[in-house]
């Protein structure tokens, strides 16, 4: 599955329908806006505390592929994947409560990044040692493949988490068991502060495809409609029993590893020649050009999802701090367990 | 190197005609590895008698019919350079200098070996002869010896580090960690996948869904070569030029020698998942055999001087049973003694 060749056959023209186009733009735009919203407002105002770790400028990764799974799927992002958790139902409000520490956020104000995860909308949530999530693919792979099910999962991690032994285990065991696991590698060029170069050797990571037995592909991760190609040729193979893939997509972090870090271990002027590959004008005036839609259509995308952000917002700060006493609910016990049964508060927030 | 270098030319013998190329090495060298590879073999014989009196206790882990490989990879090591062999390389660990009672020692717990009776296996090594101990969970050598490359280079010496895995080992953690650490930093290190076929009752095709192991060297910008791990001289020349590339800093080398374990696990497991005819076939490959036809073919051991080394090995193996079976146990009060000092 050579690049060259997977974007031969998926003429751009060819790659979605104008519904599926539309909906990218606009989980694209979401997860901007969203996260301008935690990095550069509620963090700086004091109002999220801890690290807060956003995918700016990689967005097109998560949505490409995760905007392809269908019901039964399974995604486990990375922690600059948050567009793949709004794609899979994860509400405004959640997002926002959960950043805030809220009691009725999904880890009722127990964490405040992106640790979320819902087994019924298929997402397992990031482990922060990153790469502990691609073993945890392959289990879930595994049972697909046992229950002859043709669902797939997607797995999203860094490419300096490629460095470390569960990515090649998990990838070893995928390739050896054909376990339906799309392996996709967000490829930003720095780990914190560590540069590709001293990272790995070689020239594009998807050359370890082949080293396990499975395809590699390298594409550009600004490009929404790459990804989704990729991808989806990916999970064709996941589905019909032909095994795993790895994608390394090709991006850039647009901001530091977390909202404290300046980032100036990276030259500036990478950093402009990135900023004008930046995913989401893109992939607007591709659709400008495509007649999907029109600039004041997407104006008006804008607008709306602003003010979706801005009542999201409104409702998480009016939420209510958990008590303290509530610290210890939900740790080593379930929902049976005579501490939870005999109070009220902590229930899990799926119906915000 | 003081070694005097004499091209040979190989092939002419019909059961190692395969690969014909020139392989630096003096009679008397080539003699040597003999020696060594007969002497691998006859501790192993040994430990398995020992194993069968019940006087070694614990595994036994047979090099049987992977000789080749030990020493034709530490033979082509320089005396500055480190080697961290498995619990399958005492032929490394001989050619480094430990010697037959060394391995009796240890195995039968007694007093005067390296560890004093306190492991019972090959878990020993020494500084001074570049020997890195054996560490059970296979595949952590590759970092630690990747370390040893990273000191080398950081105090500019001239020292290569080799280390093996089996196949099995390919997939753990370290292998990964530490292959992909010493390609980035271009460490001089050479990793030897010893592709046995089976890890444990794991045949090699349920471990990767690759051909060859040595593919993985493409994934870490790396160099990867296979041999024939049951040809001593290709072993020895593909790692000499590997440890060469080290030594000049172009970086670590991935060489899988590909083999098979003509035994179980260890002296306890029979193998019985292992086919029979491929037994039989890779007996007709035997690396001693293979080696001993070819010097002859060659005129490089007559008779005489093979019947000599076969002598002289079996004197030494003698000598050292002896001396080990008369070395007392360890008393119980010094199993706690060198820990943590």
């Amino acid at each position: 599955m050579p690049t060259a060749k997977a974007d031969k056959r998926y003429g751009r023209e060819s790659v979605a329908e104008a519904a599926t186009l539309e909906r990218m733009l606009y989980y694209l735009k979401l997860t901007r806006a969203a996260e301008y919203r935690i990095e550069r407002v509620l963090y700086r105002q004091g109002k999220i505390v801890g690290g807060v770790y956003v995918g700016r400028g990689q967005e097109a990764i998560a949505v490409g592929s995760a905007i392809q799974l269908a019901e039964g799927d399974v995604v486990l992002p990375s922690h600059r994947d948050s567009a793949a958790l709004l794609i899979r139902g994860f509400t405004l409000r959640e997002i926002f409560c959960n950043w805030l520490g809220r009691a009725n956020g999904p880890t009722c104000g127990r964490e405040n990044t992106t640790h979320l995860g819902n087994l019924k909308l298929g997402v397992i949530p990031i482990i922060s040692p990153l790469g502990d999530t691609c073993p945890v693919a392959c289990g879930v792979a595994l049972t697909f493949k046992q229950s002859r099910k043709k669902s797939v999962v997607l797995v999203h991690f860094g490419e300096g988490t490629t460095s470390r032994g569960d990515v090649h285990e998990a990838m070893n065991m995928a390739a050896v068991m054909k376990l339906p696991v799309i392996f996709i590698c967000n490829n930003n060029a720095y780990a914190y502060s560590t540069p590709t170069s001293l990272q790995y050797a070689v020239k594009d990571l998807s050359v370890r495809g082949p080293a396990y037995g499975m395809p590699g592909v390298t594409v550009d991760g600004n490009d929404v409609l790459k990804v989704y190609a990729t991808v989806k040729e990916a999970i064709v193979r996941g589905r019909s029993g032909q095994g795993p893939t790895f994608i390394e997509c090709k991006t850039f972090r647009m901001t530091g590893h977390s909202a404290h870090d300046a980032a100036e271990y990276v030259p500036r002027e990478l950093l402009r020649q990135e900023e004008k590959k930046d995913p989401i004008p893109r992939f607007e005036k591709y659709l400008v050009a495509r007649r999907v839609l029109t600039a004041a259509q997407i104006q008006e995308m804008q607008k709306q999802i602003e003010k979706e952000i801005d009542a999201a917002v409104a409702f998480a700060e009016s939420s209510p701090l958990p008590e303290g006493t509530e610290a210890v609910e939900g740790v080593y016990c379930g929902s049976d367990c005579w501490w939870k049964t005999t109070r009220t508060s902590g229930q899990a927030s799926r119906n915000l | 190197m003081s070694r005097r270098n004499k091209v040979l030319k190989r092939g002419s013998s019909a059961e190692a005609s395969n690969v014909i190329r020139p392989v630096k090495l003096t009679r008397s060298q080539l003699r040597e590895i003999f020696y060594y590879l007969r002497l691998n073999r006859r501790v192993d014989e040994q430990l398995t008698n020992l194993y069968r009196q019940g006087k070694v206790v614990g595994g036994v882990y047979s090099s049987l019919g992977q000789e080749a490989i030990s020493v034709g990879t530490a033979y082509a090591l320089d005396p500055q350079d480190f080697v961290g062999p498995m619990i399958r390389n005492a032929g490394a660990m001989l050619v480094r200098g430990y010697r037959p009672r060394d391995f009796f020692l240890q195995y039968m717990a007694r007093k005067d070996g390296p560890t004093g009776g306190r492991d019972a296996n090959t878990h020993f090594g020494d500084l001074e002869r570049g020997l890195i101990a054996p560490i059970s969970m296979l595949g952590e050598l590759v970092p630690v010896l990747a370390g040893v490359g990273l000191a080398s280079k950081i105090r500019k010496q001239k020292r290569v580090a080799l280390t093996y895995v089996g196949d099995g080992a390919t997939s753990t953690t370290p292998f990964h960690e530490g292959l992909n650490f010493a390609a980035v930093l271009k460490l001089p290190l050479v990793v030897i996948a010893e592709n046995n076929g089976w890890a444990y009752s794991t045949p090699v095709e349920k471990q990767l869904a690759v051909r060859d192991i040595a593919e993985r060297a493409k994934a870490y910008g790396i160099a990867g070569k296979v041999v024939d791990g049951n040809d001593v001289l290709e072993v020895y020349e593909v790692t000499r030029h590997a440890a060469e590339r080290a030594r000049r800093g172009e970086g670590p080398t991935l060489i899988e020698a590909k083999t098979m374990r003509m035994k179980g696990h260890a002296e306890h497991d029979d193998a019985r998942y292992v086919p029979r005819e491929i037994l039989e076939q890779w007996r007709r490959k035997d690396p001693l055999e293979r080696f001993e036809k070819y010097l002859s073919a060659n005129k490089l051991l007559t008779e005489k001087e093979r019947i000599e080394i076969e002598k002289r090995v079996d004197r030494e193996i003698r000598e050292d049973v002896e001396f080990a079976e008369a070395s007392p146990v360890p008393p119980p009060e010094d199993a706690a003694r060198p820990i943590w000092a």
